[in-house]
């Protein structure tokens, strides 16, 4: 088993850096609680690991390579079975399955590097993940020893395949709509789950299943519905799977509806406790999405050799496409993504293989919904930079930009997510302000003066020393400027979340454009971070080519601070920036109609 | 060349047309207040007249005043008009005899004598006619008055009110265009410019109509057709539809059939009763969480103006949940998968961000369902009942009463009444759990006190 780096200081708490910031941004003023150790330095894996990995990865690279045929599975809309049987040989079925039940056993970093490679084709890397990131998850964090031995092994050699049945067609985030129902037997030894879920990845081919059904359940002497996971083995008996969905992208992944027709369950297999499905349902969907941020780099990654060597090669006006301004643009563009995706992916893989299993769903939230939206953004201008040539099947940029069209939408879209982000981070800095809120409101003027300063010193852009720079800070000095923005907008944001809940209160859930725009700052700052963590790294280590990281972690910071400080203006009281009012408006006009509202053009009265 | 001669032929015609429909449509807006007092038309011939000069004004053998005072006078002079009108068309009052009428006044005398006149007859007769909405007929009147004799040619007679008389007489029919929501055209402008002038007084009417006319069109969001639909079942699901508001709503069709023995007077007897109705999704909602200790109550007619037809409405409807029976859904935290729901904090909104006005909720109560019938007696509108039943459940078990006024009967005529007025008296099909006529008292004093 990898042992966790020596150097990072393990937290006290659950809390991480996500929520530190606002913690500290909106906290006395102060900052004296920031933990720099958090982030900094950046997270490393052993020498020992470090091997094991470049082992791991050369023959996945080479299957990859040589034996996977994208076009062909996306054509077919198939994964044939030799090339499955390939990557059950890789072990790449069970690589955080542990060694002893017979797994790879591999921390999250090393799963994200993994990752990276089999994103290169978008049908398998979701069969994957259905399978191990979610599938089998709820018996990895939840189950007991008896289920780990009898299920896992066959699931991590790939004998057996996973899938994760939580989605109705009532149902998307919304557990209240969940039908299927579990009822005990008269004898009390099995469960009847009957009822189907929807859009199940793997559905069609999998053996074993978690699946979350409605069970009665007796709390203080009351009825109540509660959800429970059961593990659910087709060869029950009553499980029917729908005709595979026919899909934009992703193609070769099979998707489809399953039913359950009086499904006996032996009740040991309700993973944890009876009721108590819902926590394992968001443990599981939470701790999957991590390793989004290092599949959508791998996939640019390659994206960019591919047009770059396009771009070299093809002429205009006796210029080669590279020395004009506008495709200069799009791989820079490119490379900066990759670069804060990557940073992102293993900084928070890396706080997550820390000892006492951090919460850190918050981070990977936020590494999900930046790299899911920068992934279609870099995705589609590969395909810009070929023209018409990549809008055809002769080359793979069409099937990317589909199978990439998935990413804001699975795993939680990322509408969804950034409430999380957004409302996760109110409710901890709320808890903290609350008190300060309530005495300013009373009309405490010492602490309404403070703040009127605070302001106004906010307002001449002085910043926060979070401890980055000078003597004996964490950030190199080459990366001094960037790090000063940084704490720039930690201050400002901090007084924007403290006003935002002076303005809102709780009722701020109902303030989605509001949440938004916070959650989009979180994920900046958080980018903005793990960048600067990484680079700091870099130089201090001597990597190859850090000079080059410098010079991409000072444009995305400096790029950042401006969006943050745009978007933070945005969510002042009367911000003329702020056009919210008229979107909602324009929205509900529409919808009124439920269709757009304007006469034609061309239409006249007289 | 012929060809395209005649293409370009047919695109001019079509080109009439579409601007005679487009004025068809206008007609629409103004239709209902302008047909429902057509006396004030009339008086609003002479009564609203631009201002003239004090010389003209003792010339103009028809005053303003003449309208009331002598009324016998104004007639004298009309006479022969009214008379020509009543001649041509004794047997039939159509376009086309109302057109012939023009021909013949035009074609009896070259200098047009008494042409004045004959146009306010003209208008005062189109809505016998019927062509009070007809654009080319208002632009045939207008194409009786002589051609380029009214037009001034120097500076004085612009500075002084130039043919007053006809002046005023053009202006009468564009409002009477006006009146009837007629939007002129081309062809009414190059006339009124060929008889008046660019600057005359019509030619500013036309203007000013010009300039409102397309701003009010599409005034109304919710436009009445002009033509509403015959049948009154399509009627009824047009009703129904713009009073739901609904997009969501579905009109459903119930059948009855009356027994012959329930209603021996009717001529309805042996046809199936056809009652449109309408729910909307969220209704069946609210009807399936309504307590079924609680009754709910079928309520009407209630009127509906649609234009010129009235049609009635009945709803069924409940009393608003007293407050001690509301049952508040509560939080379950274990809700959403993904985000808190509610924020654990003990922060309000801020006053300064409250942005809801303060107003005043007065719990009207819940309305279910809404149908249309013509004939309001039980039988039919338990067969919607029953109709509703089959996708609201809940109907079963809740008491249903009827509350139901007389109102559009005296409407009807003698027979009717009489016929409705047996059905209500006869002891119709009704389920047990119904006993309008005794139990309707009492709930309704105690809905009273809710």
């Amino acid at each position: 088993t990898p042992k966790p780096p020596a150097q990072i200081r393990a937290p006290k708490s659950s809390t991480t850096l996500g929520k530190t910031l606002l913690y500290n941004s909106g906290f006395k003023g102060d900052l004296t609680d920031f933990k720099p150790a958090e982030v900094f330095p950046y997270p490393e894996i052993g020498n020992e690991e470090a091997e094991e990995i470049s082992q791991l990865v050369a023959p996945v690279e080479k299957f990859f390579n040589e034996e996977v045929d994208s076009a062909k599975i996306d054509r077919e809309a198939k994964i044939p079975p030799e090339t499955l049987n390939g990557l059950k040989e890789l072990g790449l079925f069970g690589i955080m399955v542990p060694e002893e039940y017979g797994g790879l056993g591999l921390s999250n970093t090393m799963y994200a590097r993994l990752a990276e490679i089999t994103s290169l084709d978008g049908s398998i890397a979701v069969t994957l993940a259905a399978h191990q990131a979610i599938g089998l998850k709820g018996i990895l964090i939840a189950g007991n020893e008896a289920q780990k031995q009898k299920y896992l092994p066959k699931l991590a050699s790939g004998e057996h395949i996973a899938a994760f049945c939580l989605t109705e067609p009532g149902s998307g985030s919304d557990a209240a709509s969940i039908q299927t129902r579990a009822t005990l037997s008269e004898d009390g030894k099995h469960y009847l789950i009957n009822g189907s879920k929807f859009w199940i990845s793997n559905g069609d081919m999998a053996d074993v299943m978690t699946v979350f059904a409605r069970t009665e359940v007796v709390v203080d002497g009351v009825k109540k519905d509660k959800i429970s996971a059961f593990i659910v083995e087709r060869a029950f008996g009553g499980v029917t799977s729908g005709k595979p969905e026919d899909k934009l992208g992703i193609r070769g992944s099979n998707t489809c509806e399953v039913s359950f027709d009086n499904v006996p369950v032996p009740v040991e297999n309700v993973i944890g406790e009876v009721g108590g499905g819902f926590k394992v349902a968001m443990n599981i969907l939470n701790s999957g999405r991590f390793s989004m941020g290092s599949s959508s780099a791998g996939m640019i990654k390659k994206l960019i050799e591919m047009t770059s060597e396009y771009a070299a090669t093809r002429k205009q006006f006796n210029k080669s496409l590279g020395e004009f301004g506008m495709i200069q643009e799009k791989f820079a563009l490119m490379a900066l993504n990759v670069f804060v995706m990557e940073s992102m992916a293993y900084l928070t893989a890396g706080m997550m293989d820390r000892p006492g299993l951090p919460d850190c769903s918050l981070e990977a939230a936020m590494v999900k919904v930046f790299s899911s939206e920068g992934g279609w953004i870099c995705v589609s201008e590969a395909l810009q930079i070929l023209g018409g040539l990549g809008y055809t099947k002769n080359y793979p940029y069409e099937r990317y930009v589909r199978d990439c069209r998935i990413l804001p939408i699975f795993e939680g879209t990322n509408e969804i997510l950034r409430m999380y982000i957004a409302l996760t981070g109110m409710q901890y800095a709320g808890k903290v302000l609350t008190g300060k809120i309530k005495e300013m409101k009373k009309g405490n003027i010492g602490l309404a003066l403070g703040m009127l300063g605070k302001k106004l010193k906010n307002s001449f852009g002085s910043s926060v020393d979070l401890g980055l720079t000078g003597k004996d800070g964490v950030v190199h000095p080459s990366l001094a400027e960037s790090a000063k923005k940084f704490e720039q907008n930690v201050g400002l944001f901090g007084s924007t979340v403290e006003s935002l809940l002076y303005r809102y209160g709780k009722t701020i859930v109902d303030e989605q454009l509001v949440l938004k725009r916070v959650a989009d700052v979180m994920i900046n700052l958080y980018a903005m971070t793990a960048v600067l963590s990484r680079t700091s790294r870099s130089i201090s280590i001597g990597l190859r080519n850090h000079d080059h990281e410098v010079l991409l972690a000072n444009t995305f910071c400096g790029d950042a601070f401006f969006k943050n400080n745009y978007l933070m203006t945005q969510l002042q009281k009367h911000s003329p920036e702020n056009n919210d009012a008229n979107i909602k408006k324009i929205a509900r006009e529409v919808l009124e109609k439920r269709a757009y509202v304007c006469s034609h053009p061309l239409e006249r009265t007289y | 060349m012929k060809c395209a001669r005649c293409l370009l032929q047919l695109q001019c015609l079509r080109l009439v047309g579409q601007s005679a429909r487009s004025a068809a449509q206008h007609g629409a807006l103004l239709r209902s207040t302008s047909s429902s007092q057509p006396d004030m038309l009339h008086n609003t011939q002479v009564l609203r007249r631009f201002h003239g000069s004090p010389a003209c004004a003792k010339r103009r053998p028809v005053p303003a005043e003449f309208i009331n005072e002598d009324d016998k006078k104004r007639d004298k002079s009309l006479v022969t008009h009214d008379d020509l009108f009543e001649q041509v068309a004794k047997e039939v009052k159509t376009k086309a005899t109302f057109n012939k009428v023009v021909d013949v006044f035009i074609k009896r005398d070259i200098r047009r004598r008494g042409h004045v006149e004959f146009i306010y007859a003209a208008l005062k007769k189109m809505p016998e006619f019927g062509v009070e909405r007809d654009l080319v007929v208002y632009n045939k009147l207008l194409d009786v008055f002589p051609k380029e004799v009214f037009v001034p040619r120097n500076f004085i007679q612009r500075m002084f009110n130039h043919y007053p008389r006809q002046q005023e007489c053009g202006v009468q029919l564009l409002e009477q265009m006006e009146n009837y929501g007629i939007m002129p055209n081309m062809e009414t402008k190059v006339l009124l410019v060929q008889i008046f002038g660019e600057k005359g007084h019509p030619m500013r009417k036309y203007q000013r109509i010009m300039y409102w006319f397309p701003k009010f069109k599409h005034i109304n969001p919710f436009p009445v057709p002009q033509q509403l639909p015959e049948d009154p079942v399509d009627l009824a699901r047009f009703s129904l539809t713009r009073i739901a508001n609904d997009l969501d709503a579905k009109v459903t069709v119930y059948q009855t059939h009356i027994h012959p023995d329930l209603c021996s007077f009717s001529l309805f007897s042996f046809l199936p009763v056809l009652t449109p109705g309408i729910q909307s999704p969220s209704q069946m909602q609210l009807l399936a969480q309504h307590s079924p200790s609680r009754p709910v109550f079928v309520e009407g007619p209630f009127p509906l103006w649609l234009r010129k037809t009235c049609v009635y409405y009945y709803v069924l409807r409940a009393d608003p949940t007293p407050p001690d029976e509301k049952v508040e859904e509560p939080f379950d935290p274990e809700r959403c998968l993904a985000f808190p729901l509610q924020l654990d904090l003990d922060l309000d909104r801020d006053f300064g961000d409250e942005e809801s006005f303060d107003v005043e909720d007065l719990d009207e109560g819940p309305v279910f369902a809404m149908c249309m019938t013509s004939q309001g007696d039980q039988a039919v509108l338990n067969q919607w009942i029953s109709g509703l039943q089959q996708n609201n459940p809940i109907l079963g078990q809740v008491p249903t009463l009827f509350r139901l006024d007389a109102g559009p009967r005296e409407l009807q005529g003698p027979a009717d009444t009489e016929s409705a007025h047996q059905h209500r008296t006869d002891p119709g099909p009704q389920r047990e759990e119904r006993q309008p006529e005794e139990d309707e008292e009492p709930r309704r004093s105690q809905g009273a006190k809710w």
